[in-house]
């Protein structure tokens, strides 16, 4: 187990969105997290890596371990814990510097500035992603002028610079095409190896495709989680099963 | 929210029970022209056995073409994976009862065994069997299914009697081998439907509770 919830729950103000989750995340599996729009699983996402310590009014309860250790422990080193547990979004979010720059940014602010160094981390990540061979002779260029597709897995090569443990991911294929979706898809098997997963996705085909786990999540309560086998062929819940059935009203 | 997928699948639930009513409907026709050695409806078995053949290619074409456009799950998924093999296991019966009927020109008449009872009985039994399988499904009852399941081994038992009293005859009578091989064959054709009633009930089963009970699956969890 390398993330553990107990009877978190977590408010925005008045506003209660997550209920008593309780959650087990295993190493070097993909765990998928399904359910509606604004049912928290973004919410419960951002729990992992304390993203949201910056949106205010936010109110959390019950525990979160990381590794053992509780994440919301006031001594908790909340930097260290963003370098170990990545995030991708949505779009991609490559800054608007070279290619290089981009991935030799996490370890610069690490105090890496060593040339030699930097440019094996660079070729590291960017094998990891598939985009090395490609980029190679394109270091120097804009990340900003590549595909879609390609910016994203250059945000996933900036995570892998900095060695995390766990990479997040919220609907990291929505803003992609189906051809770009499966590479990306294909890349998260390659890096199951070595990292934990989870996802956030609203494409519950891809669930099914990728994910070892899978919850269901409904109005801030984590339905059912269970092998992603179990969950669509014989889920336990009839909510599980109206959502990944599209009987959702 | 009932969605337009779900009447699809009730086309092809619809469009598998018209098939097992040709299927029970060839099987009794089968028996009756054996009984009543009627070689002329032997032949419309034959004729009747196309048209299941049709169904099945229909039936396994739905099934895949709604997998293929709705990429089904849960329990959905199940009914479709569960009449794909339902499908094959009613052709195949459709095809025992042409075995049955092509027998009927080998029974001579006046043959002592003619009068074995036991055979008949078998027959009974393994008309109610389908019967009551395809009713378990029509109305998705695996409580139903599970009782068919436990009749198969008396069906078994049947068998092994007809094939007893058959070498009987064959041993004492030589000239009666012809027919008796016709019966043993129909026996072993009647008692390969019961094993197939009895895969439609597995399915069944799986389809409302996603168990698997063939091969003793749960007993060697």
């Amino acid at each position: 187990m390398i993330i553990e919830t107990a009877k978190l729950n977590l408010y925005y103000g008045k506003f209660q969105a997550l209920k008593n989750i309780n959650l087990q995340i295993k190493r070097n599996l993909i765990t998928g997290i399904i359910g509606p729009s604004g049912c928290g699983k973004s919410t419960l996402l951002r729990v992992f890596n304390r993203m949201n310590d910056l949106i205010e009014n936010v109110r959390i309860t019950g525990s979160v371990f990381f590794d053992k250790e509780d994440i919301y422990s006031p001594l908790y080193d909340i930097i260290m814990l963003r370098k170990r547990i990545g995030m991708v979004f949505q779009r991609p979010n490559a800054f608007p510097l070279s290619v290089f720059d981009n991935i030799a940014y996490g370890p610069r602010v690490w105090g890496m500035n060593d040339k030699m160094v930097l440019n094996e981390i660079v070729e590291r990540s960017l094998t990891a992603v598939d985009l090395f061979n490609d980029l190679k002779d394109r270091l120097k260029t804009s990340a900003l002028a590549l595909s879609a597709e390609k910016q994203q897995r250059l945000c996933i090569a900036r995570l892998l610079a900095v060695e995390p443990e766990v990479l997040l991911m919220d609907e990291p294929c929505s803003a992609l095409d189906p051809i770009a979706t499966g590479k990306i898809e294909e890349l998260m098997q390659e890096l199951k190896k070595r990292y934990t997963i989870i996802i956030v996705t609203h494409n519950m085909q891809q669930a099914a495709r990728i994910a070892d786990e899978v919850g269901f999540m409904l109005l801030g309560e984590l339905i059912e989680f269970d092998s992603a086998k179990k969950i669509f062929t014989n889920p336990r819940d009839k909510r599980t099963f109206d959502y990944i059935s599209g009987r959702f009203g | 929210m009932d969605r337009h997928f779900d009447e699809e699948l009730r086309g092809v639930k619809e469009r598998l029970i018209e098939m097992a009513g040709m299927v029970e409907n060839s099987i009794k026709d089968a028996l009756t022209a054996l009984k009543n050695k009627d070689t002329e409806s032997a032949k419309k078995i034959r004729n009747l056995d196309h048209k299941i053949d049709k169904y099945e290619i229909d039936i396994e074409d739905m099934c895949v073409e709604l997998i293929a456009r709705h990429q089904p799950v849960g329990s959905d998924l199940r009914f479709l994976v569960g009449v794909i093999k339902m499908n094959n296991d009613l052709e195949r019966m459709g095809d025992h009862a042409v075995n049955i009927a092509d027998m009927v020109k080998y029974i001579e008449e006046g043959a002592p065994m003619n009068k074995i009872t036991t055979i008949w009985s078998m027959a009974d039994i393994v008309n109610e069997m389908l019967k009551d399988s395809v009713k378990s499904f029509i109305e998705s009852d695996p409580l139903r299914a599970q009782k068919v399941c436990e009749r198969d081994n008396t069906v078994d038992d049947m068998r092994n009697e007809v094939i007893r009293l058959l070498l009987t005859y064959m041993i004492e009578q030589p000239k009666t081998v012809n027919t008796a091989i016709s019966y043993l064959l129909v026996a072993k054709n009647l008692e390969r439907i019961a094993d197939l009633s009895t895969n439609i009930c597995e399915d069944v089963i799986y389809i409302a509770q996603a168990r698997v009970i063939k091969h003793h699956a749960e007993e060697r969890k």
